[in-house]
């Protein structure tokens, strides 16, 4: 009798633990500022560690079937491919020790990825399911490199017509762009004193929103900025970011979105967030990340408030406007997913 | 009534369940110029984060709840004045300390020459241990001068023959980083000629535990008797090899200073 009551009681205790009725429970915190504002989900991921393990989570993009691809530089399994639930659906690649950039291009109706590879200093692109289709080795062809060691890329993005920009954000800097053949077009940045200078050009999307006037921005880390370009190469100007070690730059809709890796006023300590820009390339939002203000038009510094990142790397928004953070140098996380509040 | 006190536990036990560990909190910016100052330092923290407050202290005690609420710029006109602050909100737990020691100008002087930096920490050039900048606590900081070598040796010419009781060097502990304090200094007088140096004071330290947090460490060394000078050398050790219980056990560390005073 008492036992039948205490399992009776308990089944009623674990069903009121479950609903936690919002009236009388606190909820998470929402992360982020205004209009954008999200609710994390560190547990999103439900592959199975043993079998399915990361390393450094570096990128995510989301394909025309709606999968959520992750790369790490995991030989296991460099790329993992998620339903948006986080249900692994499969995986494949051992051969990228240092796989770090991962661009999607819808290429006539099929997608391909754009992979870059710290360690085999090239950029490959496959198939959804691996096939390696072309291989870009170090560009020999700028004038500006002896030796593939000098040459270590980080990011592609890849223009409507096909045009691949390279950005060799640990190596010299450059910004080398090839026509979808991987022909060497040109190459621009490089590090420098100028203000067309780069300096960790980690970084690199196509900005189509203005449609009369598309753009490049490139990421230069060490000097906590964005700059644009234009698809030419010739330098527009710089979106300073104060104390922000942004990495990619990623467009959805209105918004661009950014892992910041780290806080520059705590170096080394875990001190990443996620920022957000509208499409005036003012920062609007910080996810775990101080209220962006700005003082006579000049934004101020930007730093970690709330520790829910430790080093993120990339952003992935979804169709539905998620997002998924992947984190590099974190323990060995899975990527971690937010859900937009309304 | 009878079922609502049924309820009750239920909800208690969803609080507690609820209750994980609270999602901490990144410590407030401290914004200064300098820690070095000639009349007063402005301090300013900053915690752009809704439900959260600042907590400092000036009496070299861990601040807590009971202590001052961060308002405005903090003056600082005292000497080794050293400010702690922390943040807090009641849906997080709070954040590790961040500390500054202010430090007023002492003697001054005519000029100094210091061993070569390592090429990746050059400070402000010739003059980044005289020009009153630094106190930061990031390596990144341009202020520092880093060295990765047994010591280093540091030659100061002051204006005239100058009274001396304690020499201050300025140091980043940053053990993630790999920088260590010194584990000893040696100050020598000039004894008249230039070649001839005579120990006027020493200052040993043991490696201490691990500290997680990155601060600047006033090493100060204090001459066995006050000394008239006019030249002084200063040998400084760092650490020969990294103590056992840190990541990079056995290998070289770093010692990293950006200010020399003298009084």
């Amino acid at each position: 009798m008492l036992r039948r009551n205490f399992i009776k009681n308990s089944s009623v205790l674990s069903a009121g633990v479950l609903s936690q009725p919002g009236f009388l429970f606190k909820e998470d915190p929402l992360l982020g500022q205004g209009n954008k504002r999200y609710r994390l989900n560190t547990k999103w991921s439900m592959a199975d560690v043993a079998r399915n393990p990361v390393n450094d989570c570096h990128e995510m993009v989301q394909d025309s079937k709606g999968r959520i691809i992750l790369l790490t530089n995991e030989t296991k399994n460099n790329v993992l491919i998620y339903d948006k639930g986080g249900k692994l659906l499969s995986s494949w690649g051992s051969e990228y020790p240092g796989a770090h950039g991962l661009t999607l291009f819808n290429e006539n109706g099929t997608d391909v990825l754009f992979i870059c590879d710290n360690n085999r200093h090239q950029v490959i692109k496959t198939t959804l399911d691996g096939k390696v289709l072309l291989v870009l080795d170090y560009p020999r062809e700028t004038g500006q490199y002896s030796k593939a060691e000098e040459y270590v890329p980080t990011e592609t993005a890849i223009a409507p017509n096909g045009d691949i920009y390279v950005a060799d954000g640990y190596g010299k800097d450059f910004i080398v762009r090839y026509d979808s053949t991987g022909r060497y077009i040109s190459h621009f940045g490089g590090k420098g004193t100028e203000s067309k200078h780069l300096s960790n050009a980690h970084g690199i999307c196509v900005d189509q929103r203005n449609p009369h006037q598309p753009c490049l921005i490139v990421t230069s880390r060490q000097q906590n900025a964005f700059k644009r370009y234009t698809p030419d190469g010739v330098y527009i100007d710089t979106i300073p970011l104060p104390g922000a070690w942004v990495c990619r730059p990623v467009i959805k809709g209105d918004y661009l979105y950014a892992a910041v890796l780290q806080s520059n006023s705590q170096q080394g300590k875990q001190s990443g967030f996620v920022t957000i820009l509208d499409k005036d390339l003012k920062v609007v939002s910080n996810l775990g990340g101080s209220e962006p203000q700005y003082v006579d038009h000049k934004l101020e510094e930007m730093y970690q408030t709330i520790k829910y990142f430790q080093y993120p790397h990339d952003v992935c928004v979804d169709d539905e406007e998620n997002l998924y953070i992947a984190q590099w140098n974190s323990g060995k996380v899975y990527p971690y997913k937010l859900s937009p509040v309304i | 009534m009878k079922q609502l006190l049924f309820l009750f536990p239920i909800f208690l036990i969803g609080f507690i369940c609820k209750g994980q560990t609270p999602v901490k909190l990144a410590p407030p910016l401290l914004k200064y110029q300098s820690v070095f100052f000639k009349n007063r330092a402005s301090v300013e923290l900053k915690f752009a984060q809704q439900g959260t407050q600042i907590y400092y202290t000036l009496n070299n005690r861990t601040p807590t709840i009971k202590d001052k609420v961060y308002r405005k710029p903090i003056q600082i006109k005292k000497s080794f004045t050293t400010l702690k602050a922390m943040t807090t909100g009641e849906e997080f737990t709070s954040s590790e300390i961040v500390a500054a020691t202010f430090i007023k100008d002492g003697i001054n002087v005519r000029s100094i020459q210091q061993m070569p930096a390592n090429e990746r920490f050059q400070g402000n050039g010739p003059n980044t241990l005289i020009d009153n900048e630094g106190g930061l606590p990031a390596i990144g900081s341009k202020t520092w001068l880093g060295y990765q070598q047994d010591s280093v040796e540091i030659n100061v010419v002051l204006e005239g023959k100058q009274k001396l009781t304690t020499i201050l060097i300025n140091c980043l502990q940053d053990h993630g980083s790999w920088v260590f304090l010194p584990e000893q200094v040696l100050v020598y007088q000039s004894g008249g000629n230039t070649q001839s140096f005579q120990l006027a004071g020493e200052r040993l330290d043991a490696v201490n535990e691990n500290i997680s947090v990155a601060s600047c460490v006033p090493v100060q060394v204090l001459l066995s008797k006050k000394i008239t000078t006019d030249k002084i050398k200063i040998v400084i050790r760092g650490i020969k090899s990294l103590p056992e219980w840190h990541p990079g056990k056995g290998r070289p560390g770093w010692l990293f200073i950006d200010e020399i005073k003298l009084y």
